[in-house]
C-alpha cells in the first residue's frame, strides 16, 4: 500500500479554518447590520453576498480567476503594490474561500437577529445602551446556536470545495491541493486506495463535526 | 412637569386616523392610560420612549426638550430619562437578575441598586435567569431594572396582564410603594379598574388616538369614596386573600394589614362610576 501523503488533509484543515475564523470577523458585523438597519439599498447587498448559493462554482471561480490574473489591472495592483499573487497560491484560496462560503456565515447569523423580539433592543436602548453595546452584550449572546450554525456551515462547506478551488488554484501540491483535488487526482491516476483514504478520512471528519455542533447546539439551546 | 403634544399618522382598529394627544402630566404623579386596544396607548408610551417618532410635536420634561419638530430636537431613547416596563418584560434570557440589574445600572450607586432590591423582593432569586422565575417574579425584574436608572418618567406598558390576580396584587403593591419613595412620573397603561381607582392621581382615557377623558382621581375620589361598615370578614385559604364584605361591595387584598380589621368597623369603599 501506498503511504499517504496527508499534506492535502492538513492544507484542507488550515484553508477551512482560515476562511472560517475570518468570515466570523467579517460575518458578524456584517450579518448584524443587515440585520438591524433600514438601509434602502440592503437587499442589493443581500443579493450579491447570496450570489455563490446560486452560481455554480466554476462561474465564480472563472470571473475571479480574470479578476485575480496579474494580466488584469486589479490582479496587477495587487502584485506590485501588496507583492500579493491570487492566482495558484494559497492566499488566493484563502479570498475566494471567503467570497464563495460568505453566505454560509451571513444567514444564520442575520435569521438568528432578525427572529430576536424587538423589544430587546429597544429595552436595551431605554436603559441607556448604545447600538454597539446591545449587540454584544444583548443580541449576539442570544443567538450562539446561529453563530454556531453559521460557523459550521462555513467550515463544512470550504471543507468540500472542489469546483472554485480547481479554477483558480490548481494542483499545486502543498499549496492548493486541498483534499477534494487530491481525491480527484487519485482517482484519475487509478490510485484507488489512496482515493478513499481520503474520502473517508473527509466523511469521518465532516461527520465528527456535525455530530459535536449537533450536540453543543442542544446544550446551548435548552 | 411633562408636557406632551404629539401628532402622528397611525393605523387604528377603526382605519386609518391620527393620534392626537396634548396634555401635561405634573411631576411625580402617576397616570393610567386606559381605553379600547389599539387605540394608541401603547403607541404614546413609545412615543415618550423615543421608540417611534412622531410626525410634529414636543414633548418637554421638566424645562428639557426631549423632542420638538419646531427646534428639530429629537433626543435618542438613552438621552431620555426614562425605565420603560415592556408588556413581555424584554428581560434579557442571557442575563440572570443579578446581571440584568447592573447592566441596567449606572455605575457607583451599589446602595440603590441594594435597596432596589430589597424593595422589589428580589433577593432570593439573584442568580436566576428569567426561564427560571414566574411571570409575577418577571415583571418586579423588568420594573427594577426600569427604575435603576433612577429615571425621571417612568412608562409601563400593561404590567399586570398575563399576571394572575395574585400576582397582579403583588405587584401593585410593589410598584404603588416604589412610587410613593421615588416619585417617578408614571404613565401606566392598564385595562384594570382597580389600578385606575387605588394608585393613580389622574386618569386618562385614549379611544382612537384621541383623549377622550382626562379625570382627576382626587375629584372622583370626593365623590365617589365612601365609608361603609364590614358586615363579613375572611380569609381565603386557597388565594391567601383576605375578603371583606360591606353593604354594596366585595373587597379583596392580600395585605396582611387586613386581618387586624373587625366586622363592624368602618373601611373606606372606592366605588367607580
Amino acid at each position: 500500500m501506498m503511504p499517504i501523503d496527508w499534506e492535502p488533509i492538513w492544507l484542507t484543515l488550515r484553508l477551512a479554518g482560515i476562511t472560517t475564523m475570518l468570515l466570523l470577523l467579517i460575518g458578524v458585523p456584517l450579518a448584524s447590520w443587515l440585520a438591524l438597519s433600514r438601509f434602502r439599498l440592503k437587499p442589493v447587498l443581500e443579493a450579491i453576498i447570496s450570489l455563490p448559493l446560486v452560481l455554480p462554482p466554476s462561474v465564480v471561480g472563472f470571473y475571479l480567476l480574470l479578476a485575480f490574473s496579474p494580466t488584469s489591472d486589479f490582479g496587477a495592483w495587487l502584485l506590485h503594490h501588496l507583492n500579493l499573487q491570487l492566482v495558484f497560491s494559497f492566499e488566493g484560496l484563502v479570498v475566494a474561500s471567503l467570497l464563495y462560503s460568505l453566505p454560509f456565515m451571513v444567514h444564520p447569523i442575520q435569521a438568528g437577529l432578525e427572529n430576536l423580539p424587538v423589544s430587546w433592543r429597544e429595552a436595551a436602548y431605554t436603559l441607556g445602551q448604545s447600538p454597539g453595546r446591545t449587540l454584544w452584550r444583548v443580541l449576539l449572546p442570544n443567538c450562539k446556536p446561529a453563530i454556531l450554525t453559521g460557523i459550521v456551515l462555513t467550515f463544512a462547506h470550504t471543507i468540500g470545495e472542489f469546483g472554485l478551488v480547481l479554477m483558480i488554484g490548481g494542483n499545486l501540491p502543498g499549496q492548493t491541493r486541498v483534499a477534494s483535488i487530491a481525491i480527484y487526482d487519485e482517482v484519475e491516476l487509478l490510485h484507488f486506495q489512496t482515493a478513499h483514504t481520503y474520502a473517508a478520512l473527509l466523511l469521518v471528519l465532516s461527520f465528527a463535526i456535525l455530530l459535536l455542533v449537533y450536540f453543543v447546539n442542544k446544550r446551548v439551546t435548552v | 412637569m411633562i408636557e406632551i403634544d404629539l401628532t402622528m399618522p397611525r393605523l387604528f382598529t377603526e382605519g386609518p386616523g391620527e393620534l392626537t394627544i396634548r396634555t401635561s402630566l405634573e411631576s411625580g404623579s402617576l397616570t393610567v392610560l386606559t381605553g379600547p386596544s389599539g387605540a394608541g396607548k401603547t403607541t404614546l408610551l413609545r412615543l415618550v420612549a423615543g421608540l417611534e417618532t412622531p410626525s410634529s410635536g414636543r414633548i418637554v420634561v421638566d424645562g428639557h426638550v426631549w423632542f420638538d419638530t419646531q427646534q428639530r430636537v429629537d433626543l435618542p431613547p438613552q438621552k431620555r430619562s426614562i425605565g420603560y416596563v415592556f408588556q413581555d418584560t424584554a428581560l434579557f434570557p442571557n442575563m440572570t437578575v443579578q446581571e440584568a440589574i447592573q447592566f441596567a445600572a449606572p455605575k457607583g450607586d451599589p446602595a440603590f441598586v441594594k435597596e432596589l432590591i430589597d424593595r422589589t423582593g428580589l433577593g432570593t432569586f439573584m442568580h436566576q435567569k428569567p426561564a427560571q422565575l414566574s411571570g409575577g417574579q418577571r415583571q418586579r425584574v423588568a420594573l427594577a431594572r426600569a427604575l435603576v436608572r433612577r429615571p425621571q418618567v417612568l412608562l409601563l406598558d400593561e404590567p399586570f396582564a398575563a399576571l394572575d390576580t395574585q400576582a397582579s396584587e403583588s405587584l401593585r403593591q410593589v410598584l404603588s410603594a416604589l412610587h410613593q419613595v421615588w416619585q417617578a412620573t408614571t404613565l401606566l397603561v392598564s385595562h384594570h379598574a382597580q389600578d385606575a381607582q387605588i394608585m393613580a392621581n389622574r386618569v386618562i382615557r385614549i379611544v382612537q388616538g384621541k383623549v377622550q377623558l382626562d379625570e382627576r382621581a382626587m375629584d372622583k375620589a370626593v365623590s365617589a369614596q365612601v365609608m361603609e361598615p364590614i358586615l363579613h370578614i375572611a380569609y381565603h385559604e386557597e388565594h391567601q386573600q383576605w375578603i371583606i364584605q360591606t353593604v354594596t361591595t366585595q373587597l379583596q387584598s392580600t395585605n396582611p394589614a387586613w386581618g387586624q380589621q373587625r366586622v363592624g368597623d368602618l373601611i373606606l369603599v372606592r366605588t367607580a362610576n
